[in-house]
């Protein structure tokens, strides 16, 4: 689960599991698994980061 | 400006005309009665068949059978492959600005779906809905000649039957009987011409016209789909060009150039 926000600013949370590509075009477009895809105003980077946030936490309730 | 209709109205009376004319006066085939039980009826049952909105509608829309469609496919085309260049380039919020200088308020409506970051999914369904919507009013111009084209002859029917009831009851008077029933047969006439050379015809043209703009909408509703994809402006350009017959689509691009 990561928070991302829309062209038209509003943020929601996507289910980072679902990620297939995240690619820059050079707005950052996602391509879900189930072939939606989803342009988001954070970049590339940025999208990976919070990605590896997440899976970090809900490792890390060991 | 469409010149083909213009045209076949003008060379198609002036050929009927000139046959007529060969043989007689334009007397004999002039009567004003019989134009006002054609045109008035035709009129009036058209006006009777709808409801006063559509009327409304219709006069606005009657225009487009004498006006040329300004956008060609592959104008639209190659504005499109360069919104997808300017969207690669600078983003796709770059397209709001692009946008505004643009005629077609559908093509800028789905642009604007774009940049708001909606999803291609949902972008196809409202412009879709828009599409048929904007379609249904332009077939009432053509549901309207072509209830025109149907009275028109039955007025031209009425008119003749009108004519023998005349006729008939003058029927002491020998010399009359022939110039009677020319009249009478004067209406069906009028209205067999308003019908088949007038107001038909319209009316296909119409058709057409609704064919060819739900052509160019889907080509745009294709168009943003795919730059809002992210597709690369060659692949939005190959997807689109699917769209046109083949010789023209070695014209996409070579414009652009």
């Amino acid at each position: 689960m990561i928070k991302v926000t829309r062209l038209n600013k509003k943020e929601f949370v996507l289910n980072a599991e679902l990620i297939k590509f995240v690619e820059e075009t050079p707005d950052t477009i996602i391509t879900l698994t189930t072939q939606e895809k989803v342009v988001v105003r954070e970049s590339v980077d940025e999208v990976v980061t919070r990605a590896i946030e997440y899976k970090r936490m809900t490792h890390n309730t060991l | 400006m469409d010149f083909a209709t213009l045209v076949g109205l003008i060379s198609g009376a002036g050929l009927l005309l000139w046959a007529a004319l060969s043989k007689e006066s334009i007397g004999t085939f002039f009567d004003v009665p019989s134009i006002a039980i054609v045109l008035g009826g035709a009129f009036a049952a058209t006006l009777v068949s709808l409801p006063i909105q559509k009327v409304k509608i219709a006069i606005s829309v009657v225009k487009k059978a004498f006006t040329t469609k300004a956008d060609s496919p592959v104008d639209l085309i190659n504005t499109l492959v360069g919104f997808a260049e300017v969207a690669r380039r600078d983003g796709i919020l770059a397209l709001e600005e692009a946008a505004k200088d643009l005629d077609d308020p559908f093509l800028v409506k789905g642009l604007q779906l774009a940049v708001d970051g909606a999803d291609p999914e949902l972008i196809a369904e409202i412009m879709n809905t828009e599409l048929e919507n904007q379609l249904d009013r332009h077939l009432v111009g053509k549901t309207i000649f072509a209830t025109l084209g149907k009275y028109a002859p039955a007025f031209g029917m009425i008119g003749t039957l009108v004519g023998l009831v005349i006729l008939l009851k003058n029927l002491d008077d020998p010399d009359k009987i022939g110039p009677s029933m020319a009249i009478a047969l004067i209406t069906t006439l009028y209205g067999a011409i308003a019908s088949n050379l007038v107001f038909l015809p319209i009316a296909d043209k119409l058709g057409l016209r609704s064919k060819e703009e739900r052509f160019v909408k889907n080509i745009i509703i294709q168009g943003v789909m795919a730059i809002q994809s992210g597709d690369n402006p060659r692949i939005v350009e190959q997807k689109l060009k699917i769209f046109l017959a083949p010789d023209s689509r070695e014209l996409v691009g070579k414009e652009a150039e």
